[in-house]
């Protein structure tokens, strides 16, 4: 629903912020989903009349008017809209006014001078119109700004009202709310019920033959009205809330429609027949439509209806679909002098059946499919006839015709406070409480040990529980008042956790056996890794009462219990083995006790097992590598470094370790035979290797804890693959040749792979055959083969200017 | 010229069905539908014929063209439909053979059973939190209420470090830690290890595993407890799981209670594992002693709690059937494996 916060200010005042306006209304459930801003108007936009008008020579659509703006001389003004015509009070844009970007100037149009510009409402932001210059009413006076004539600068918002709240759909009914959320007085057009001459010649013959469909039919005769353009504010008021106005009748309706939320209709009185010959009286027949029956919509459209359709019909033929639109044959125009006011309310399941079928939507339906309350009726009318005769003058005949059979006793509900607290969270006073509810009409009539009673005005069809109060009351006391209880309170580290479980994952996945040991450690155990006393001596910690000397020391390192868990299941027949353990080491840093979280993994024998249609590998150092740059990859751990991990009982050579910033993340290694026997493993017998592999869980958790997946578009050209093989020298690691290439062009070249190295005799000594496989990919065009083979050319430039090689 | 078109449609037809391959049926098409082929021939010859037969003799050699064209096309597919059915053929393997499985690792049992109870109370809105192994006194005693001369804190009871530490004996030290930097209220337990002077026997080991929860809200009451209680066994131990509590006593909780659960062997009806009490105690709880609460700065007239914990190994060897705690430090893979299916 679309409404002007201007003409909201009319029935109760507004924060003086629109911010404030619109966190009111969305914060008590009334969705503020559009805003769209009318700023003020530079005063030089003012009211003018058009005194006289000749055509421009030369041109189809140009007019040379003499315009009356209030000062001492007439100004002319050359003007193309089609609607410029002398006598018309239109806007006036003086030289020297800016409208958006543009600023008025005198201008010479087809050799015509013109000293400022007629302007239409999109010209002046007031709305998309463009079709001609603006129309004020004929008794505008001239010279006056044209802020005042539109109510500007204004806000036009548009609400989304749910559909249990068919009392929001008009201005009052958003200005009750407010008025209820914001504690602040409804300004409501006060409204009375005035009685029409007795002595009067109208008559009409009310019939409602469904009044199921059909819940309540009001009709108010009227004789003598002038029908003719609508006064200013209203003609500004339809403007606002989209409509185009039309005369002042048909104004009025759709002015009380956006003003009350209860839509209305107007009938030429003359044009509606009585049911028979006999009759003198016109007929309003509310009805099932005929099946086949046709009707010719006042959009212009011919519908033929069927019996599921609720018409509203003279005493022959349908004069308005029920709800929906009225027809052209009963519409009203510039002859018409006596019309049937109808104020009615119709089953929302109808009118959204009928709306839907004929695919036609208004204004009347969009708030006819919500379901009214029928007790609105007879007020809207009423308002609507005060306004008819303030505008259009003539004088009201009989009383109010009035179909209405169910006249239920309005609703009481209890409420009971402390319902409030435990349903909602905090306690209400019950002060509180009447204060919100009667600002809505819910009075309290009665308070009682069960609870306080309030009696429900008709109109809020959607209260019919206690439940339904205290949901009004937490809505209006705003759901920012509810405490919230956070027990969950970040003590828990769950990135740290995550990591964990991912780790140990990892290695179940790898077909790991994890073990876990205790914490104590035998000091002679570090000797037996090849670390020196004078090495050791001072990270340990020492126990007072170990229960015996080979746990007399909190553990420094998980590696020797697992070497004796290796013994332990090699002693057992178990030749392929992998074990690891996640578990924390004990250091005293020079006074200061560091508890870490590591992980140690032990492995020898098969990587896979036994096959009978392929052999395994043994567990070696492209196995261990794999697995330790797999886990690294899949975490996204940001490595600045590989280098040698050198340690006494590992074997020089076989051995890795990757760092971020100096310190250790992960690193491998072979077992030294040494240090194998030291923890009697003969490996000479085995005749198998032991891989170490030792990772930094805390270091881990601590370097990925703000990496975060961010979903890439998927490219939308193609990717090309190219194959790239070479002889250099054994001395370039694979790596430096991967990230040169890489160089080239970092945007073009999304990987580089290695898919065969080859050293052998027709390779010369010292040198090796590198096969590479690049894939290629442009996000922005399609790589074209000459662009591939042009990147490929830079490539192999890059590499024999590089390393001094001979491309193959 | 009408035999020679006959004579061509029948060689034609003969080679088209003896195609055996796409690239027969390649050449069969150059060789009679071809630039040189038979039947462009045939066009060539149509000039020599009296003009009244030319119209009808090139209606015929037309007819061939699309007649050929339609047996190539056959071929074609019958061709290609012979290759799907014999790439679809059987390969008769002898599907007894056992296919090539990804290695199978496993979790060590402490892990698995210290997940399963993460999950559980992490479900139940509780967070994980956890503190150093190596502790003071004030963490570890002092601030558990535990009198000076208490026997707990005896050299026979609790390793200390030459340093004047001393290894927790419990994870309430976390407990202790959490509510020292985080106001309730809370909701937390605490996974970790834990020392005491026990020797090795099938029930005791010097190192052991503990999970602790502590709740601190307001209008906790020993309900909650039980209620906690409760789930946490039917969560852990099956659906039929009763649990129940009896008067205990701690120094750091009061009430003080020893929770049990039916037995997990027999249901509850008697066994050995039992001693024929249908019930197995789990572990100690209570409501947090206000003593407790006052000495972390939390205002027992406002805040309550209630605190509860176990060993994971004994709940690990009740689960699983393992007779001796030992086991499960020995970190052999014939007892390990056979946790492979717990670890996916």
């Amino acid at each position: 629903m679309i409404i002007s916060s201007r003409i909201l200010g009319h029935y109760i005042d507004l924060p003086a912020e629109l911010e404030q306006l619109v966190h009111t209304l969305t914060f008590s459930g009334i969705e503020v989903e559009a805003i769209k801003e009318i700023p003020e108007l530079p005063p030089t936009v003012i009211s003018a009349r058009i005194i006289s008008t000749e055509p421009v020579p030369d041109s189809n659509h140009l007019t040379k008017c003499m315009v009356d703006h209030g000062g001492p001389e007439p100004i002319q003004v050359v003007c193309g809209a089609p609607n410029c015509r002398e006598g018309l009070v239109s806007a006036l844009a003086l030289p020297g006014t800016k409208l958006g970007d543009f600023t008025i100037k005198p201008t010479k149009l087809r050799g015509v001078e013109s000293f400022g510009m007629l302007a239409s409402e999109r010209e002046m932001g007031i709305s998309d119109n463009h079709a001609g210059i603006v129309e004020f009413a004929a008794d505008t006076p001239v010279g006056i700004s044209v802020n005042e004539l539109y109510e500007l600068p204004d806000a036009i918002l548009e609400l989304e009202i749910t559909p249990n709240r068919p009392d929001l759909l008009g201005y009052v009914g958003i200005a009750r709310d407010l008025s209820a959320s914001l504690n602040l007085p409804l300004k409501e057009p006060v409204i009375q019920k005035l009685e029409g001459e007795k002595q009067c010649d109208m008559g009409l013959k009310l019939v409602v033959e469904d009044p199921e469909k059909c819940l309540r039919y009001t009709a108010r005769l009227m004789e003598g009205v002038t029908v003719k353009e609508s006064p200013q504010w209203l003609k500004t008021a339809l403007i606002k809330s989209g409509l185009r106005p039309i005369n002042n009748i048909v104004d009025v309706t759709n002015f009380v429609m956006f003003e009350l939320g209860q839509p209305l209709h107007a009938f030429n009185y003359e044009k509606l027949r009585p049911l028979s010959l006999q009759d003198v009286q016109p007929a309003i027949v509310v009805r099932k439509a005929r099946a086949g029956e046709k009707f010719e919509a006042l959009d212009g459209k011919s519908l033929e209806l069927d019996e599921a359709d609720l018409v509203i019909a003279d005493g022959q033929e349908a004069s308005a679909l029920a709800g929906v639109i009225g027809g052209m044959a009963s519409s009203i125009d510039e002859n018409t002098h006596r019309i049937v006011l109808e104020s009615a309310c119709f089953q929302s399941t109808t009118v959204r059946a009928s709306s839907t079928k004929h695919k036609v939507s208004t204004d009347s339906s969009y708030r006819f499919e919500r379901q009214l309350s029928p007790f609105a009726a007879e007020t809207v009318s009423h308002r609507a006839v005060e306004l008819i005769l303030e505008t259009a003058g003539g004088k009201l005949c009989g009383d109010l015709y009035d179909a209405f059979e169910q006249v239920p006793e309005p609703l009481r509900l209890t409420l009971r406070p402390q319902r409030f607290e435990e349903l909602i969270g905090y306690r209400l006073s019950p002060q509180e409480i009447t204060r919100y509810l009667e600002a809505l009409d819910c009075k309290l009539v009665q308070e009682n040990p069960d609870g306080m009673v309030f009696q429900i005005p008709h109109r809020r069809v959607d209260l019919t529980r206690e439940a339904d109060l205290l949901e009004e009351l937490a809505r209006l006391a705003g759901y920012d008042r509810i405490p919230s209880r956070t027990s969950i309170s970040g003590i828990m580290d769950r990135h740290a956790f995550k990591n964990r479980r991912k780790i140990e994952d990892w290695f179940v996945q790898a077909a790991f056996h994890e073990a876990l040991n205790f914490s104590f450690s035998d000091p002679a155990q570090y000797e037996a890794l090849g670390l020196s006393t004078a090495d050791v001596q001072d990270r340990l910690l020492k126990l007072v009462n170990p229960q015996s000397s080979n746990q007399s020391v909190m553990r420094i390192s998980l590696l020797p219990q697992l070497l004796e868990n290796l013994r332990h299941n090699l002693h057992h027949g178990e030749r392929d083995l992998k074990l690891m353990e996640i578990g924390k080491i004990y250091c005293n840093v020079k006074g200061k006790i560091e508890e870490k979280l590591v992980l140690t993994a032990v492995m020898t024998g098969k990587a896979q097992a036994e096959h009978w249609l392929q052999k395994s590998e043994a567990v070696g150092l492209w196995y261990v590598k794999g697995l330790v740059e797999g886990l690294l990859q899949s975490m996204g751990l940001p490595i600045t470094e590989t280098k040698e991990h050198s340690q006494p009982w590992l074997a020089p050579g076989d051995n890795l370790a990757w760092l971020n910033n100096g310190r250790i993340c992960a690193s491998f290694g072979r077992l030294k035979t040494q240090t194998a026997e030291n923890f009697d493993i003969d490996l000479g017998i085995l005749k198998q290797e032991i891989w170490v592999l030792e990772l930094d869980i805390d270091l881990i958790a601590e370097l990925t804890r703000d990496r975060e997946t961010v979903f890439r578009d998927l490219p939308r050209y193609p990717a090309v693959t190219r194959d790239l093989s070479f002889v250099i020298q054994t001395s370039v690691p694979y790596s430096q040749i991967r990230e040169a290439i890489q160089a080239v062009a970092p945007e073009l070249i999304s990987e580089v792979q290695i898919f065969d190295q080859y050293l052998g005799e027709s390779i010369p000594q010292g040198f090796r055959s590198v096969s590479l496989r690049l894939k290629l990919l442009d996000r922005e065009k399609t790589l074209t083969d000459e662009r591939v083979d042009e990147l490929l050319a830079s490539v192999r430039e890059m590499l024999s200017r590089t390393w001094q090689i001979k491309m193959r | 010229m009408q035999d020679q078109l006959r004579e061509a449609a029948r060689q034609a037809q003969t080679a088209i069905a003896a195609c055996q391959t796409n690239n027969d049926i390649l050449n069969a098409r150059a060789q009679f539908l071809g630039k040189k082929s038979l039947v462009n021939s045939l066009y060539s010859k149509l000039k020599d014929l009296p003009d009244a037969e030319k119209p009808a003799f090139g209606q015929l050699i037309n007819d061939l063209r699309s007649e050929l064209e339609k047996l190539l096309a056959q071929r074609e597919k019958e061709l290609k439909e012979q290759q799907r059915l014999q790439q679809d053929a059987s390969k008769a393997q002898d599907l007894s053979l056992p296919g090539i499985m990804p290695g199978r690792g496993s979790l060590h049992p402490l892990t698995v059973v210290r997940r399963e109870i993460e999950d559980i109370f992490m479900a139940m809105g509780f967070e994980i939190a956890e503190g150093p192994d190596i502790e003071d006194e004030f963490h570890n005693f002092d601030a558990l209420n535990t009198p000076q001369d208490h026997p707990s804190r005896n050299l026979a009871d609790t390793f200390y470090l030459e340093n004047g530490l001393l290894l927790r004996t419990q994870t309430s030290t976390v407990q202790v830690r959490t509510m020292e930097s985080f106001a309730p209220p809370i909701r937390i337990i605490s996974p970790g290890r834990c020392y005491r002077n026990d020797k090795p026997d099938p029930s005791h080991s010097p190192v052991f595993h503990q999970v602790e929860a502590l709740a601190v809200d307001k209008h906790l009451s020993m309900a909650d407890l039980k209620d906690t209680l409760q789930n946490f066994a039917r969560l852990m131990f099956g659906a039929g799981m009763k649990s129940r509590i009896r008067p205990h006593f701690f120094p750091f909780t009061e009430p003080s209670a020893e929770m049990d659960i039916s037995c997990v062997s027999c249901g509850g009806h008697g066994c050995r594992i039992c001693k024929n009490s249908g019930w197995l105690e789990l572990g100690g709880a209570g409501m947090v002693d206000p003593a407790v609460l006052k000495t972390l700065g939390i205002d027992p007239e406002i805040w309550s709690g209630f605190a509860l914990g176990m060993g994971i190994e004994r709940i690990a060897m009740l689960k699983y059937n393992i007779p001796d705690m030992r086991i499960l430090f020995e970190n052999d893979v014939r007892a390990l494996r056979q946790f492979s299916g717990e670890s996916l």
